[in-house]
């Protein structure tokens, strides 16, 4: 008896056993394909002891004491973007969160819920960016996930990310701790994330070279340190901007904050992008700022430890901590008129008025 | 209605009998519909875009001989100042003496 | 930026400032009408640095606060349509209708979609041939030869999927309406800049003569406004009520010919209500009758609709400059930016929202997050 080769074409089977450069459902299943999808895809990338060992759970060593742990969602869209990628944001925003605390970040876990159709080109090149991301920072990946939805269901792909700490007991910032007479710091120029990612969606598109800023802050963090108990708090401005990361510490604080026009620092071309959509650059995303709080007597000294590292060589003072209008945040115009700074309701949308 | 802003035409090129072209908004460029100022611009002039079409071209001339007026004017009302200043002081000293 | 940084230069701002409330004798009352100007003078606290010499009403300039109830009621009948793509401007989503607005007609499925212009519309269109694209076309005379652009190549280009909800309004009868009003208390306007860019000023003149109030063709920076408040200003005290314009370096005398002259062949006058004030006649556009193939109301059938306006909005009196936004009883209490009853309070330079803040701030109070 002759032996045909079964024609794929009529095989009904879901998983088909041909190469592919789309994510198919079968891939989520638990079954070789998910196990090609680790051994091909994520392990050459993350590649650690921890993670290799492939058991339902990892085993990592933390030091003694408290850990801060954090985690985030990232639902993205585009994927990519100028300067990075969904997978970018996925690792340098949890390390961020666990660091604003002061923690020193241990490791990672990455969740992958892939759309059905996904292509592996696109996968790919977000993995690899976890994996520089995670590589540059020191911070390994030690447990992951994947899940596969049918097409339509997940906006090509969700990434979660939880990170965690040891906590630092000499350094410990925290939203509450703002005194009145610290002064307000922000590391970096602000609104480049947002508005490069507005120049890359559909109906708005622009040509610029704005790229995201998205880095780890973890250097800045360290910069810090040695003020100890002076930095009284550390945040990330991302969603909502800088105007809603200080509306958040003036409320947990219940003291007002004071910022200057003139001194907050936007890049010329994000400048234009957001006059061109009617957009505030206060309210836009930032992934690789931060806005530090610090004790007056020391904010020089913190000024000069964060232009030190190249991620802080534009940093400025801002503001000031008041004990005028508590809990809200208000801005000196350059004429020297003075407006509140609220939070918005909702997303900032592109205007024609 | 209201947000138009100023930029630079970089490029001009006529998309199947539209009048298209690049505009530098000081550093970002976006295409722009230049239709209804052909007759009147060249890569170079500024005009004013609104919701993705040049609405006016910038007149430079007429724009910096008026905010020359204008600063012109800011300085002598420094200079009011102060004299006023020197006034005042004058008369402090005058009641002094 | 330039052509923009310059007029925000605060020590000219500072000397126009001396210059007003040294010059003025008495405190005049001047209304903007746009609300990009409204944006400006509210943000930087003109009207604060120049109260003793002028009370500034800040007018129904923004076509976001204006778009009559049932054209909302429209769009959000179209949106939630299965097969359509709504294409919209920013400002239009969260402005609320009878029941709901854009943005949740999108959480509820409906594809609504923000564009920076109606071109991307268009292209949309072409793009995706088995779907409807409906755009949502308001503004003032600015936006109008975008849209009729817009309408005139989707015919060129034979696109038959493709089709525009107007809903234009024009300034000059909006501002003899105001002037018209028994109680009115303005003296004089700072006309809006890009509506003059496109139309020229003269439909102005006869306005300033027969109601003798000076009308300022003002831009729209702190430096732009200033000027032109100055403008205004030496024109009440010297007794005049003529045409003048600030905007030289945008604004010529007839406008952008080539705009007008679209904007007349795609477009004609028709009577238009304005959200909150009523019907003032032959103050809107519609679309001409050889262009209805790209009428979304003919096309989607929703040419009357039912609308209920919520009772204690008062847009309309803020809008005309009547009362100021605390003097509204829903203001701050059932009407706030989370949950706006109307278009002023949503609207990011709406006259409501803005008042809310100084409000919240004269009496130094602080928001709960998340509340």
């Amino acid at each position: 008896m002759t032996h045909q080769p079964a024609n794929p074409a009529h095989l009904s089977c879901p998983a088909p056993l041909e190469a592919t450069d789309r994510v198919q459902l079968g891939h989520g299943s638990g079954g070789r394909l998910s196990a090609q999808l680790v051994a091909r895809q994520f392990l050459p990338a993350f590649g650690n002891p921890a993670l290799e060992a492939l058991g339902d759970a990892s085993i990592v060593t933390v030091p003694a004491g408290e850990l801060a742990v954090s985690t985030d969602s990232f639902v993205v869209h585009p994927l990519e973007f100028p300067g990075g990628n969904i997978g970018s944001l996925a690792v340098h925003g949890t390390i961020n969160d666990v660091a604003m605390m002061g923690a020193r970040p241990i490791c990672l876990t990455a969740g992958f819920v892939l759309e059905e159709g996904l292509s592996f080109a696109v996968l790919d090149r977000v993995i690899a960016e976890m994996a520089r991301a995670a590589r540059e920072a020191g911070v390994p990946i030690v447990a992951g996930d994947t899940k596969v939805v049918e097409r339509g269901k997940a906006d090509g792909l969700y990434i979660n990310t939880t990170g965690l700490g040891a906590v630092d007991t000499q350094f410990q910032p925290a939203p509450a701790r703002a005194q009145v007479g610290d002064v307000v710091l922000v590391s970096a120029p602000i609104a480049r994330h947002g508005m490069a990612i507005m120049a890359a969606r559909e109906g708005l598109q622009f040509e610029s070279a704005i790229t995201s800023d998205t880095a780890c802050l973890t250097p800045l963090v360290d910069a810090l340190r040695p003020l100890g108990m002076d930095v009284h708090v550390l945040r990330d401005p991302t969603r909502g901007g800088v105007a809603s990361t200080l509306n958040e510490i003036a409320v947990a604080s219940g003291f007002g904050v004071e910022i200057d026009e003139p001194a907050i620092p936007v890049p010329g071309d994000v400048r234009a992008a957001c006059e061109m959509l009617g957009l505030d650059p206060l309210y836009v995303a930032n992934e690789g700022v931060l806005v530090a709080f610090v004790a007056a007597a020391r904010a020089d000294e913190a000024l000069r430890a964060l232009r030190a590292h190249p991620l802080g060589a534009e940093a400025v003072a801002l503001g000031r901590v008041v004990a005028a209008h508590p809990r809200l945040v208000a801005l000196r115009t350059a004429l020297g008129s003075t407006r509140i700074v609220d939070l918005l309701p909702g997303d900032q949308l592109p205007r024609i008025c | 209605m209201c947000l138009g802003i100023p930029g630079k035409i970089t490029a001009i090129r006529d998309d199947a009998g539209l009048t298209m072209g690049v505009v530098d908004f000081g550093g970002i460029r976006r295409d722009v519909c230049l239709q209804y100022v052909s007759d009147e611009v060249a890569i170079g002039d500024y005009v004013i875009v609104h919701v993705g079409f040049a609405i006016t071209r910038v007149d430079e001339d007429e724009a910096r001989r008026t905010f020359e007026v204008l600063r012109e004017m800011s300085q002598l009302e420094e200079l009011d100042w102060m004299a006023d200043v020197a006034d005042a002081s004058l008369k402090d000293t005058e009641k002094r003496a | 930026m330039r052509y923009l940084a310059e007029y925000r230069d605060p020590a000219i701002a500072k000397a126009l400032i001396d210059r007003i409330t040294t010059r003025a004798t008495r405190r005049w009352t001047l209304m903007e009408v746009c609300g990009g100007q409204t944006h400006t003078i509210v943000r930087q606290g003109i009207d604060e640095f120049l109260d003793s010499a002028v009370e500034m009403i800040h007018g129904p300039g923004c076509p976001v606060c204006v778009t009559p109830l049932e054209q909302i009621d429209k769009a959000l009948a179209i949106a939630a349509q299965p097969n359509v793509i709504f294409t919209s401007f920013g400002d239009m989503l969260r402005v609320p209708g009878s029941d709901c607005d854009l943005q949740q007609v999108r959480a509820r499925g409906g594809d609504v979609k923000v564009v920076y212009s109606p071109l991307d519309a268009l292209a949309l269109a072409r793009k995706h041939p088995e779907r409807e694209v409906v755009f949502f076309a308001v503004g003032f005379e600015t936006t109008a030869p975008a849209n009729a652009m817009a309408v005139w190549r989707a015919r060129e280009l034979g696109v038959r999927n493709f089709s525009v909800l107007v809903s234009h309004v024009t300034v000059p009868p909006a501002i003899t309406a105001i002037l018209e009003a028994p109680d009115n208390r303005v003296q004089g306007f700072l006309a809006a800049g890009h509506v003059c860019a496109v139309m020229g000023y003269t439909e102005y003149e006869p306005i300033a003569a027969r109601y003798r109030v000076p009308i300022i063709v003002t831009g729209f920076e702190p430096v732009d406004i200033l000027e032109g408040i100055a403008m205004a200003v030496a024109q009440l005290e010297e007794g005049r009520h003529e045409v003048e314009n600030q905007y030289v370096r945008s604004v010529r005398r007839l406008g952008t010919e080539p705009a007008r002259a679209l904007v007349a062949q795609v477009f004609e006058l028709t009577d238009r209500p304005w959200r909150g004030i009523g019907t003032i006649p032959m103050s809107g556009l519609r679309l001409r009758d050889e262009f209805s193939a790209y009428d979304a109301e003919r096309k989607f059938g929703v040419e009357g609709l039912r609308v209920t306006e919520p009772a204690d909005c008062r847009a309309g009196d803020v809008l005309t400059g009547r009362i100021k936004p605390p003097q509204c009883t829903a203001f701050g209490t059932r009407c706030t930016p989370e949950h706006p009853l109307g278009a002023p309070m949503v609207s990011s330079e709406g006259a409501c929202s803005a008042y809310f803040n100084l409000a919240k701030y004269r009496r130094g109070e602080g928001a709960e997050v998340g509340a």
